[in-house]
């Protein structure tokens, strides 16, 4: 279920935002992993959330909410 | 006495019964005769298998089903007694003539009396059943008879009147149930009639006592019972129909109540809506494609033009109250919008695009996505999206009245009609549609008759400007020429009667808009600043305004200037027959638009934004969620990843300038996810690595150490 990490998508993304910034070579490994961590934290933040409302399913706003959460976590 | 017991056992089993007695004679006693042989061919015959109808309890075990059965025969016959008998008595009496589920069910209890009558029940089991097996048990009458016997004894007096009301309410629905009851109670038609008669013997004080007083009740009152009656002739409907109404009483007075309810529909937002309609338009922006665009800005000319028909409805009739508060803020929006397409001196489609969107902000939120766009396909598309949403809102929302304006239209192709056919071959995107609905609008609000031949006089002015411009537009235009005739033709179906003279002072002054970027700005400003005012006159007027409000969110999206998007639309309103001057330079112009948007397709497909694929980021962030994530929170979550993709360059680009280096090395990403919270001192990068990625990409990060002093992957 789980594919495989989107190397040159990762690649473009961040060549797109910064394109004077080189990429190491498997740095993009480790920026997908960053992303699943990432990823993971949002889903983590976004379940309690809708835990919290008594809600089973995710809604957008509980989305929301974890998102400014977690972003702000992870500026580094 | 044990030898000769001994003896003559064995001799009496040697020889037969006969020869027992003479060893014994001299003794005096004669030993008992022997019982007659019994005869167990009965007992010992194959039981015959009862055919219980379908619907009757489960059978029984086998031992207790051939007691039973058994007891059933018998039951018939005696009075049984015994201790089974008390919880017998209450089923039995029916079933003493002949339940024999009853008698069956009772059985079940352990009755032992049975097996006295054991012989008698198999043999009458065998007897008399070959035709009717189940007489006792399984006829439909008798099944009728017990579901009579055990249906709820209501007292006969007090629920008259509910019986009767039970029935009159029954009545409209008695056929369906009494065929469903009929259904249920599985009695075939010959068996009803004797069913019935059963009932009543059954029980007949109650019950006869209750029907007739019912009936008489019930005929007296009703008409429909006694047109009912005739078709229920039977005795057996009738007494079928009260067990059903007594029976149903509760449904049917439920399901009434159900049918009766009210049903409770939300009144429809406009805002909501409105709301998302641009969300969906959100969505939807990734559509690039020419294609999509011209489909969708086929799309939304023919919608528009039913927008400007439902606009030119409103003005006739009485104006839609939804439409105001709506029209009213999108009016005022537009005058700001009607001035800046007169100063708009650029007709290249960025600054148009600006321009509208500039435009377009002020009236619609979602326009500011647009803005991000430089593209104008993308913005098209969006608006084409959005417009094409609001206006299949609008749409259904006035119907009737298109067909309404349709015919009004017929009438007033005329005097525009040549500028309107220019106009049309113009107007290649979406946006001309949505400048049509506006021109309408417009053309509703302003002066009337005298100055359509003023603006005929404009019209053909503007038609020659146009004519040099329609080419350059045709190159932005989104939409081929192929939606221009067909805008023409809905537009000018949408035209109001009354309203023509209006627009044609309208479409003079939005004609000027859509050739300002050409030439002649000052003219056709000073129509729209005529425009504007007139707008400002008309604020009144709701609908025109929610049109412009729709169409400049559409004009966005198209290349053109909203002047010039508005001015087509107007002429193509205006003019629907007379297309014959415009049709030899038309299809030119078709040419024109079709090449060039290919190539500006293409070319501006390719930067399209990499994304990581949408798929996987519902994946993972389904994995980790465990839990059903709606579609908008998946929304948000690609958002989101946006973001952090952007925040996570800045952050490594920081780390490597720090490091003074310009390659992003793996050491930058541990600092990352350090500072992150992700690694920290219990945590290592290298568990984080092999707990979430797979084997591939762990060989690659992870040095592993191999014999031969050799380390994987090499340094």
């Amino acid at each position: 279920m789980k594919r495989t990490a989107p190397r040159s998508t990762l690649r473009k993304i961040i060549k797109k935002h910064k394109p004077q910034l080189r990429l190491a070579a498997n740095a993009d490994l480790l920026v997908h992993l960053s992303f699943l961590l990432f990823l993971h934290r949002l889903a983590e933040e976004a379940r309690t959330n809708a835990f919290e409302n008594k809600s089973k399913i995710i809604k957008p706003e509980h989305t929301i909410s974890a998102a400014k959460v977690i972003l702000k976590k992870s500026r580094g | 006495m044990a030898s000769r017991g001994g003896g003559t056992p064995a001799a009496s089993g040697a020889s037969g019964p006969a020869e027992l007695q003479l060893p014994q004679g001299p003794r005096g006693l004669s030993p008992p005769p022997p019982p007659p042989p019994r005869n167990y061919a009965d007992h010992n015959a194959p039981r015959r298998r009862r055919n219980y109808p379908p619907h009757t309890a489960p059978r029984p075990l086998p031992a207790l089903a051939r007691v039973s059965r058994e007891e059933a025969g018998g039951g018939n016959r005696w009075a049984v007694t015994g201790p089974a008998m008390a919880d017998r008595r209450p089923r039995a009496r029916p079933g003493l003539r002949r339940s024999g589920h009853n008698a069956r069910a009772v059985a079940q209890t352990g009755s032992s009396v049975e097996n006295k009558s054991k012989s008698v029940r198999s043999t009458l089991a065998k007897q008399g059943l070959g035709v009717f097996p189940d007489l006792r048990n399984g006829t439909p009458r008798l099944m009728l008879k017990r579901v009579m016997q055990n249906q709820p004894q209501v007292s006969p007096l007090a629920p008259q009147i509910s019986n009767h009301e039970d029935t009159k309410e029954a009545h409209s629905e008695v056929p369906s149930q009494r065929v469903s009851s009929m259904g249920e109670l599985q009695l075939p038609d010959v068996a009803p009639e004797d069913t019935s008669t059963t009932v009543f013997n059954m029980k007949k004080k109650r019950r006869k006592f209750s029907i007739s007083e019912f009936e008489r009740a019930a005929e007296s009152r009703l008409p429909q019972y006694q047109a009912q009656s005739a078709l229920d002739s039977t005795v057996m409907t009738r007494s079928l129909r009260m067990s059903v109404g007594s029976l149903l009483a509760p449904d049917t007075v439920e399901k009434r109540g159900l049918l009766r309810r009210p049903k409770t529909r939300r009144a429809v937002d406009m805002q909501a809506f409105e709301g998302r309609v641009e969300q969906n338009l959100l969505k939807s922006k990734g559509q690039n494609d020419l294609v999509d665009s011209q489909s969708a800005s086929v799309i939304r000319t023919s919608m528009l033009t039913s927008d400007a028909e439902m606009m030119m409805n409103s003005t006739e009739l009485f104006v839609q109250p939804l439409l105001d508060e709506e029209s009213q803020n999108k009016l005022s929006a537009l005058e700001p919008q009607l001035s800046d397409s007169k100063t708009s001196a650029q007709r290249s489609p960025i600054s148009d695009a600006d321009q509208e969107e500039a435009r377009l902000e002020g009236l619609v939120s979602s326009v500011s996505t647009n803005q991000e766009r430089t593209q104008r396909y993308s913005k098209s598309t969006g608006l084409d999206d959005e417009h094409v949403d609001r206006m299949s809102h609008v749409s259904p929302e006035t119907p009737a009245k298109q067909g309404e304006e349709k015919q009004d239209h017929s009438q007033q192709s005329n005097p525009v009609a040549k500028i309107s056919v220019t106009e049309e071959e113009v107007v290649c995107t979406a946006e001309r549609g949505a400048s049509a609905g506006h021109s309408e609008h417009l053309e509703k609000k302003l002066a009337e008759k005298a100055e359509l031949q003023i603006t005929a006089g404009h019209a053909s002015r503007g038609e020659t400007e146009v004519a040099p411009s329609a080419g350059k537009e045709v190159e932005e235009g989104s939409t081929g020429a192929h939606s221009s005739p067909r805008a023409e033709h809905e537009i000018t179906r949408g035209i109001g009667a009354e309203s023509l003279g209006r627009p044609s002072h309208a479409f003079s002054s939005f004609e000027k808009p859509e050739v300002t970027p050409v030439d002649e700005i000052d003219e056709q400003g000073d129509e729209l600043q005529d425009q504007a005012m007139m707008l400002n006159l008309d604020s009144s007027v709701g609908e025109p305004a929610e049109d412009e409000a729709e169409q400049p969110e559409s004009q966005e999206v198209s290349m053109k200037t909203p002047t010039f998007v508005r001015a087509p639309p107007h002429k193509l309103l205006l003019s629907a027959k007379p297309a014959k001057a415009s049709a030899p330079s038309s299809p030119l112009k078709l040419l024109q638009p079709k090449t060039v948007p290919k190539r500006l397709r293409t070319s501006q497909k390719k930067p399209r934004e990499p994304q990581v694929p949408r798929s996987l980021i519902k994946a993972i962030f389904r994995h980790f969620a465990k839990m059903p994530v709606t579609r908008d929170a998946f929304q948000i979550v690609e958002k989101c990843s946006e973001r952090y993709f952007k925040q996570l360059s800045d952050d490594l680009e920081a780390y490597s300038h720090h490091a003074g280096r310009k390659t992003v090395e793996a050491a930058d990403l541990e600092v990352l996810m350090r500072r992150q919270g992700l690694v920290t001192d219990k945590m290592p990068l290298r568990v984080l690595i092999e707990r979430h990625l797979p084997l591939e990409y762990r060989r690659l990060l992870i040095p592993v150490a191999v014999s031969g002093n050799k380390v994987i992957p090499s340094k």
